[in-house]
């Protein structure tokens, strides 16, 4: 999978798990910052994603600290993964 | 003493907005479910995560706080609060084995989350409790309000009672018999001489204070008792009746609990005998929960107001061409009973 | 048979003449003072519960299993939880040490409010079993809810006044007290038997851990390093009497003061003003016709999580222009949700019974942003009023205000 398949899935991912009613994977820019007035998102949310990163891509983060680090925008995220997993091969 | 000047209720009937009892919704798979307004006073982002007792909660609650200001205290009855979510995350905690879990379901399973998510939603820092004693979970909420209403006279309070179907609740309700085994009917409810109910879910919101002018309807009085006695249950009655009926006061009408399980119908005789009046009944349009009574509550204020009651829902008797005082009997599982009496 | 209310609101004082408790530090008041005085910590590794991070995250866990609990309490009713168990032996305790008669119990003006945010859950294999109809059914059927704990004791006890169960998350104990003591100055009742209790379940332990606030370590409330809360259990009764109903009794102390408010921020953090801590011990003060200063102990919420000491120190220096000597012992037997406001009261009541004060174990440091250090040490103190916090979910804020007669 490339990058912009990666990106992609990902939106589609929180959409779901997070039950962003009404929210499109559109509506979610690369950039947009996924704790800001756009989405709305907080604290309960980021460890949805913690368990999302765990679940679907096997990355474990133990400390909610980090995990902020890594859930700033679709972009960091996919950076995380990209590197995670390639350490993983 | 309450006087209640505003009402909403979600049930599985019509109650909500244009209340309409001439359309019946029938019970499906022994469950009467509740129709859930759409409502555009919450916003998706809020919504997400609500289960549907905390959004029959919320959307009855906001359908009658809107134009009130600040409410002194947010007092609320739910058996079972966020049970769906509670059982997600026992799910959850099993298909994954305790690993890393989600933990909304967790943060919403929690019973106060109604009322904590009123309170969120319409910014009040006051008083905001839960009261979750099963049956009588309601009725404790209202003696809250009551004891509230004369601590703060000048000041409205919300009241609620809430609590919802989940696929979950229903499966151990049904083990434990609170669900009849063969397929119930509204119209046939109260025919069958077999054990257990239909199951029901709703929410009944009442903005309540001190004040008595342009007032819906008066709670005059409350009392709870636990037991199994049904001889117990009929000196209760008759000692309320004496102390809290007026001198020339009469009843209009009974509002009876009855729900269809022949286990309990010894309870429902005794109090209708005591009654002695034209005698209505509700829960084959509302199934039967733990915080029924809180929409026995709404029909009592409906009849009131409207000075109509639909003829689908009497016994016996006849209509009364005024109807100024209503007695409420309900008992949950033959081991909760409570008496309300609610005036013009 | 709940008489009817008086129509003024009875002005009548509210005085403590029971205790019952049972903690990972003791089963009665004397056994839990006397491991308070000396600092001790009941938290540990699990022995009793099932699951999968016994040994690896500590709690603060009775070591009396459930079999031994019936027997000893002569519980031999089906569907009993532990919960209930916790609940019986410190409502016996409590009952027994006001010396309340049968006729007392039973009586249309004794009311009972219980608090649980666990109640029969701590059977989380079997909710599991019986919620997916996967066995035959359990005795456990009509258990699990949050009333079961309070209707079986109403049951076992033939209690005939009101009969309540609360549940506000981690201050349901705290409201319990409350809604008891207002009954009793409202009229509907002489004397009430308030409370709370909650076990240790898979269920709660899973629960804090997706919101990552378990600490892997004893918890350290109040300092700057804290890594979260441990979970414990426990069980704490109080009688509150009517004043004029307890003339010739031994009363411990005073129920002078309550509120409870809403922080109205987020679902599971409070606001980083603390608007609902500040009010609730605000108003509580309010109740009392007290000045902050009047105020000789804090016994805190201090859970050792980050949100929660840091909001809650926030609050106090809000509140108080020096802040009083406070500590939390939540370091002492982990935190027992909805218990802890009941098993706290307890706490406080020692303190003013015995005019001293228990350390806050596990401090080092102070938090950065507020610099407010615990008490330290053991020692006596004269004590005439002590405020306690309890703080839940939902943004759920209680004080209680306890005062030397």
């Amino acid at each position: 999978m490339n990058k912009e398949q990666l990106k992609a899935q990902l939106k589609q991912q929180i959409i779901e798990s997070l039950n962003l009613i009404g929210v499109k994977p559109e509506d979610i820019k690369d950039d947009t910052i996924l704790f800001g007035e756009e989405l709305g998102l907080d604290s309960i949310d980021s460890l949805e994603l913690i368990v999302l990163l765990e679940r679907k891509y096997g990355i474990k983060i133990n400390d909610p600290k980090e995990g902020r680090k890594v859930l700033i925008d679709i972009n960091t995220m996919a950076d995380f993964i990209e590197q995670n997993s390639s350490k993983q091969n | 003493m309450l006087y209640i000047h505003s009402t909403s209720c979600i049930s599985a009937q019509h109650t909500f907005d244009d209340v309409n009892f001439d359309v019946l919704n029938p019970v499906v798979e022994n469950k009467l479910v509740a129709v859930e307004p759409n409502s555009n006073q919450i916003p998706n982002a809020v919504l997400r995560r609500m289960g549907k007792a905390v959004r029959m909660g919320i959307k009855a609650a906001l359908s009658i706080v809107n134009n009130q200001s600040e409410l002194k205290g947010i007092i609320i009855g739910t058996a079972n609060g966020g049970m769906e979510d509670c059982i997600k995350f026992l799910n959850q905690i099993i298909d994954y084995d305790e690993g890393t879990l989600t933990p909304t379901n967790f943060v919403q399973s929690t019973a106060n989350n109604i009322a904590a998510q009123i309170g969120l939603f319409t910014s009040n820092k006051n008083y905001n409790i839960t009261h979750v004693h099963r049956g009588l979970a309601f009725e404790n909420a209202v003696i809250d309000a009551m004891m509230l209403v004369k601590e703060h006279p000048n000041s409205t309070f919300l009241l609620g009672g809430v609590d919802e179907i989940s696929t979950y609740n229903y499966t151990i309700s049904l083990l434990d018999g609170l669900y009849k085994n063969e397929e119930g009917k509204n119209n046939d409810l109260y025919e069958t001489e077999t054990a257990g109910s239909v199951a029901g879910e709703g929410a009944a919101m009442f903005l309540v204070n001190g004040k008595k002018q342009n007032a819906q309807a008066t709670l005059k009085a409350i009392q709870t008792i636990h037991t199994t006695d049904e001889i117990t249950v009929e000196a209760n009655l008759k000692d309320f009746l004496a102390t809290h009926l007026a001198d020339g006061e009469k009843l209009d009408l009974f509002l009876s609990g009855e729900n269809g399980d022949s286990r309990l119908s010894k309870y429902t005789k005794i109090t209708e005998k005591i009654a002695d009046i034209t005698t209505l009944r509700y829960k084959h349009l509302t199934g039967e929960f733990p915080t029924a009574s809180a929409l026995s509550l709404w029909f009592a204020c409906n009849f009131i107001e409207t000075q109509k009651v639909p003829t689908n829902m009497v016994k016996s008797g006849s209509i009364p061409t005024e109807i100024n005082t209503i007695l409420i009997y309900n008992n949950y599982t033959g081991i909760q009973h409570s008496f309300m009496l609610v005036s013009r | 048979m709940n008489k009817i209310a008086q129509n003024k609101i009875n002005l009548e004082r509210i005085f403590i003449t029971g205790i019952g408790i049972i903690t990972s530090l003791g089963e009665s008041p004397d056994e839990n003072r006397i491991a308070l005085k000396q600092g001790k910590c009941g938290i540990t590794d699990l022995e009793l519960v099932q699951t999968r991070y016994a040994g690896k995250i500590p709690f603060g866990e009775i070591k009396i299993n459930t079999e031994t609990l019936k027997n000893q309490l002569k519980a031999t009713e089906s569907g009993v939880t532990r919960t209930s168990l916790l609940a019986l032996h410190a409502f016996e305790q409590a009952i027994n040490d006001a010396k309340l008669s049968v006729r007392e119990i039973t009586s249309s003006e004794t009311a009972f409010i219980n608090a649980s945010t666990v109640g029969g859950m701590c059977l989380t294999d079997e909710l599991y079993k019986d919620a997916n109809n996967l066995s035959i059914k359990s005795s456990y059927l009509s258990s699990y809810d949050f009333g079961s704990v309070a209707i079986y004791l109403q049951q076992r006890y033939q209690i005939r006044g009101i009969v309540n169960s609360i549940n506000t998350a981690c201050s349901s104990s705290a409201n319990a007290i409350m809604y008891g003591a207002r009954l009793i100055k409202n009229g509907y009742a002489k004397r009430v038997i308030v409370g709370g209790t909650d076990s240790i379940a898979k269920f709660t332990l899973n629960g804090f851990n997706s919101l990552m606030i378990l600490s892997p370590e004893i918890c350290t409330p109040f300092d700057n390093n804290r890594k979260g809360l441990n979970l414990g259990e426990g069980a704490a009764y109080l009688v509150l009497e009517a004043e004029e109903t307890c003339k010739s009794k031994h009363v411990y102390a005073e129920l002078t003061g309550f509120a409870n408010t809403n922080d109205a921020f987020h679902p599971s953090s409070l606001s980083i003003e603390g608007d609902g801590p500040f009010l609730a011990m605000k108003n509580t003060l309010d109740v009392a016709n007290l000045t902050p200063s009047k105020i000789d102990f804090i016994n805190a919420h201090g859970t050792g999580t980050e949100n929660n000491d840091e909001v809650e120190s926030r609050a106090m220096l809000r509140l108080f222009e020096k802040v009083p000597s406070f500590a939390s012992t939540k370091s002492n037997i982990g935190h027992t949700l909805g218990a802890s406001g009941a098993i706290e009261a307890v706490y406080s009541v020692l303190n003013i019974m015995h005019q001293e004060i228990y350390p806050n174990l596990g401090f080092e440091n102070p938090i950065e942003s507020t610099k407010l250090t615990p008490v330290l040490s053991y020692s006596k103190k004269e004590i005439s009023h002590v405020l306690s916090n309890s703080f839940g979910f939902g943004g759920n804020c209680s004080s209680l205000l306890f005062s030397k007669i």
